[in-house]
């Protein structure tokens, strides 16, 4: 009971921790974010409003973004507007920001979800399979595939998949999240698979399903390929060390040595790998959101970047900084669960 | 294994019922891809999504027609004071708006306000004026001074539901007791009258129309035209073709390569329609830096500059610009000094010029957009050709916002800027302004910078001259003095292009010039 306490205090002590110096990161980001965005060349007001937009028309919408001001007299306006959740008004979409983020983001993580599902369970599955067989003709393939899966990019994987199952198989729906006249589910998540499925919409989940495959695997395939990568050469590693031919040597059988006592301590570099992927494609989904139509935060950001929407940009950046930060919590968590070394040595750094 | 079987029957089951409804929805309908972002508010649209969506949203009093004049359309008719500052207007009755309720005088008064009081979209287009609502069929607008771009200017002036605008403002806003003017809530809705109205518009993918069959004039309808139409939001090149190969796309967007649209006719049922519009591409010289300052020198690169190769390079049928305007606006003179490639030519004016003995030690920069990849080659061309005068150039490619950037003040304006021009309405003046007037030098649709005193006078002079003879005549005057002075490259009339399925009948070259009455729905029929 007291040593359950005591992990559960280390925890609280170790996200407080965490959550403060995510604050100083988060407001480090902003500063600089918000100076960048603003040194790019362009008037933004002139941008969204166009060339032939009367001018007082332009000083207007300069004077509400408080354009006229100094820097830090903006960033103080832009601060405390983004402490109540008010990121400012989108010049492209000409609408609340916040409202944007909350229609988009959901959209970019039901897709990179989707995608982190696929590559940790096809990154392991084949890292192990690989490892297993190391230096046999299933070990050459599976590297010779993740070298390849590795170098190229996601949007590459994104067309090929178009033209072969959207155009000349017509396997899968090409462009959306869901087809011409299928019904959308109530919004609860804005995850349209988890919407569907909570209100019984199973024609529209499965719809929807559809929607996810091509985007998903294009999205998913690189980092399965590091994943695999990662977890074979760990496995490898270990599969060498003593503690593996003790158990051998005890007539344990091989699955249990390789999945019990080989791939959970192999797995630390894979998920640290994975958390930092999986952020980094809400990131970099931009060309396959753009190639499959995908209302995604991450093409809103690119877009936001090409327009001078300078409250977007900035607010997109602070999400993904957010999710990396959290995605950065969340690994320090799963790796002390599969590895008490980590656990003890943060037990005794408190 | 038995669970299993059975989700996997579900699922079958619901893949099929989910098909049917797909295959139910595809009759009668057409998909159209276009450039994103779509702005639905009259007020505050004007690209070409936008503008394409407000014709077929809204109505207007006047109707912009093939030939560049406009006919009666919500006004039945309309008279002009004798002093030419008064027109009053007498509306059709009997117009309804989509949501059921009759379309008033007062509905144009607050539209004109309201586009006005917000300053975005089509609101430079018209002039300053005073509008009263003296019956529910009765309009007046009184202008500050006589405009000949007025009536032409009204195909902008789309009539919204005023009542539905003020019932969905949000109290807080700029624009003091109206709120937001609607504007939130008309980025996603409708309030028009016009042949379609908004079903479904998620932002970022599509708009979904159907057609209003309470339409006034429902009648002009094609017997096939269209129950729903969906502007898709994408103009990539892969996702395009893909569509189109299956059967889910009808039109395609005109930002397709030539590359790109010869795939696209290589499919089964595609074919590709081209008709002219009111963009001209333009090699616009800063008439303010050496060499071009001189008249003579830039003379010389017009004469050296092969307009034929350039017209080869673009997709077949495209015509070489014949003076400063597009030949498709109403006013345009055929009969301007049109340069073509003439080295003879070249080298006598070159020896004019104040530079011409030294002029390799002039070199220029010609800057085109670098994200519009095919300008390169033009530039190319530029350069290869200037060489045979001695004229050395250099090559330079900038992102779109540093070019605006960049041009928008004198210093920093290149010797030549790259640029495709469109003129808002089919006036031949309103082209000469956004292109020659120095209001506008300020601004990436002038590099020439020509900053004429007399010249802006002119310009203006014609615009206000309401009498629409005497003013095409001013306009012609006006396009012989500039074609004269060598301002800039005309380089070609652009083309538009889409990929066609068979299925679509459509005529887009009997339609006005107009942007966005090109896709005038209730005259595009679809075959199922």
């Amino acid at each position: 009971m007291q040593r359950q306490a005591d992990a559960l205090r280390r925890l609280g002590l170790f996200l407080a921790r965490r959550l403060v110096q995510s604050i100083f990161v988060l407001f480090g980001l902003s500063i600089l974010i918000f100076t960048i965005a603003r040194v790019l060349p362009g008037d933004p007001a002139r941008t969204a409003l166009g060339a032939r937009a009367p001018q007082e028309t332009v000083d207007r919408l300069r004077e509400e973004m408080h354009l006229n001001d100094t820097l830090p007299v903006q960033y103080t306006y832009w601060l405390g507007d983004a402490l109540r959740g008010d990121f400012g008004m989108s010049l492209v979409t000409r609408r609340s920001v916040t409202t944007d983020i909350a229609e988009f983001l959901p959209a970019s993580l039901e897709l990179v979800i989707f995608a982190g599902v696929l590559t940790l369970v096809g990154g392991i599955a084949l890292g192990t399979l690989s490892a297993r067989y190391k230096d046999s003709w299933v070990d050459n393939l599976i590297r010779i595939l993740s070298y390849a899966g590795v170098v190229t990019p996601a949007f590459i994987f994104a067309i090929i998949f178009l033209l072969v199952f959207g155009l000349a198989l017509d396997w899968l729906p090409s462009i959306g999240r869901l087809s011409e006249g299928v019904p959308k589910p109530p919004l609860v998540t804005g995850l349209i698979t988890v919407d569907a499925l909570l209100a019984g919409q199973l024609a529209t989940f499965w719809d929807a399903l559809q929607h996810l495959i091509m985007p998903g695997v294009a999205l998913a395939l690189g980092s399965m390929a590091q994943e695999a990568r990662i977890t074979r050469a760990t496995m490898a590693d270990n599969l060498n060390k003593d503690y593996i031919a003790a158990e051998r040597a005890l007539g344990i059988p091989e699955r249990v040595v390789m999945g019990r006592f080989l791939l959970k301590p192999s797995l630390i570099p894979t998920i640290s790998i994975f958390a930092l992927d999986f952020a980094a494609n809400l990131a970099n989904a931009f060309l396959v959101e753009l190639i499959f139509n995908w209302p995604g935060i991450s093409r809103y950001g690119v877009n936001a970047m090409l327009r001078k929407d300078l409250n977007a940009i900035t607010a997109v950046i602070l999400i993904l900084g957010v999710v990396f930060i959290l995605m950065n919590i969340v690994v320090d968590l799963v790796v002390g669960a599969l590895d008490p070394r980590i656990r003890l040595r943060a037990a005794r750094s408190d | 294994m038995k669970a299993l079987s059975r989700i996997l029957l579900v699922f079958m089951a619901a893949l099929l019922i989910g098909s049917a409804v797909s295959a139910q929805d595809e009759a009668r309908s057409l998909r159209i891809t276009f450039s994103w972002p779509n702005y639905i508010d009259p007020a505050v649209g004007s690209d070409f999504a936008s503008s394409t969506s407000l014709a077929n949203l809204y109505d207007t009093l006047v109707f912009p027609m093939g030939d560049g004049t406009v006919s009666p359309w919500l006004a039945e008719s309309w008279t002009i004071s004798d002093d030419g500052l008064t027109y009053t207007f007498t509306l059709r009755q009997g117009v309804m708006f989509h949501d059921g309720s009759e379309l008033l005088a007062s509905d144009v008064a607050y539209s004109f306000t309201r586009l006005k009081e917000i300053g975005e979209g089509y609101a430079y287009l018209l002039p300053a004026a005073t509008v009263a609502a003296s019956d529910d069929t009765t309009v007046s607008f009184t202008l500050e001074q006589p405009s000949g771009l007025f009536l032409p200017s009204l195909v902008r002036l789309y009539v919204v539901n005023e009542d539905l605008v003020r019932a969905n403002a949000l109290a807080d806003g700029l624009y003091g007791e109206n709120g937001d003017y609607g504007k939130e809530w008309l980025l996603t809705h409708d309030a028009g009258s016009g042949p379609y109205m908004v079903e479904e518009f998620p932002l970022a993918e599509y708009l979904q129309m159907a057609k209003y069959d309470g339409w006034w004039n429902a009648a002009s309808f094609v017997p096939n035209a269209a129950d729903r139409v969906r502007f898709i939001g994408t103009t990539e090149t892969a996702t395009v073709r893909s569509l189109m190969a299956d059967g889910e796309l009808e039109i395609t967007d005109q930002w397709q390569t030539n590359e790109a649209l010869t795939a696209l006719d290589g499919l089964d049922g595609v074919d590709i329609k081209t008709f002219p519009t009111m963009t001209s591409f333009y090699y616009m010289m800063n008439n303010r830096l050496a060499p071009l300052d001189d008249v003579h020198c830039r003379r010389a690169v017009a004469y050296a500059f092969n307009y034929q190769q350039a017209l080869a390079l673009e997709w077949p049928g495209t015509q070489q610009m014949v003076g400063p305007v597009p030949s498709t606006v109403g006013g345009h003179n055929p009969d301007v000094t049109v340069y073509t490639r003439d080295l003879d030519k070249a080298r006598e004016e070159l020896a004019q010029c104040q530079y011409g003995a030294d002029i390799a030690s002039y070199p220029i920069d010609v800057v085109w957009i670098a994200e519009v990849p095919a300008e390169e080659r033009f530039a190319l061309l530029f350069q290869a050709n200037m060489a045979d005068i001695g004229l050395p150039v250099n090559v330079i490619s900038n992102p779109w916002l540093s070019v605006v950037e960049n041009t928008s003040r004198q210093e920093t304006s290149s010797h030549i800027v790259t640029i495709y021009v469109a003129s808002d309405l089919a006036e031949a003046g309103l082209m000469l302004q956004q292109r020659y007037h120095s209001s506008t030098a300020p601004t990436w649709q002038q590099n020439e910078w020509l900053l004429d005193p007399d010249l802006d006078a002119r310009i203006m002079d014609a615009l206000n001259t309401a009498d629409a003879g005497e003013r095409f005549a001013k306009y012609a005057e006006l396009q012989a003095y500039i074609a004269d002075l060598s301002p800039s490259l005309f380089l070609y009339d652009q083309l538009q292009k889409h990929a066609v399925s068979s299925r679509v009948e459509w005529t887009p070259e009997a339609n006005s010039p107009v942007m966005g009455y090109q896709f005038y729905l209730p005259l595009i029929g679809v075959n199922s």
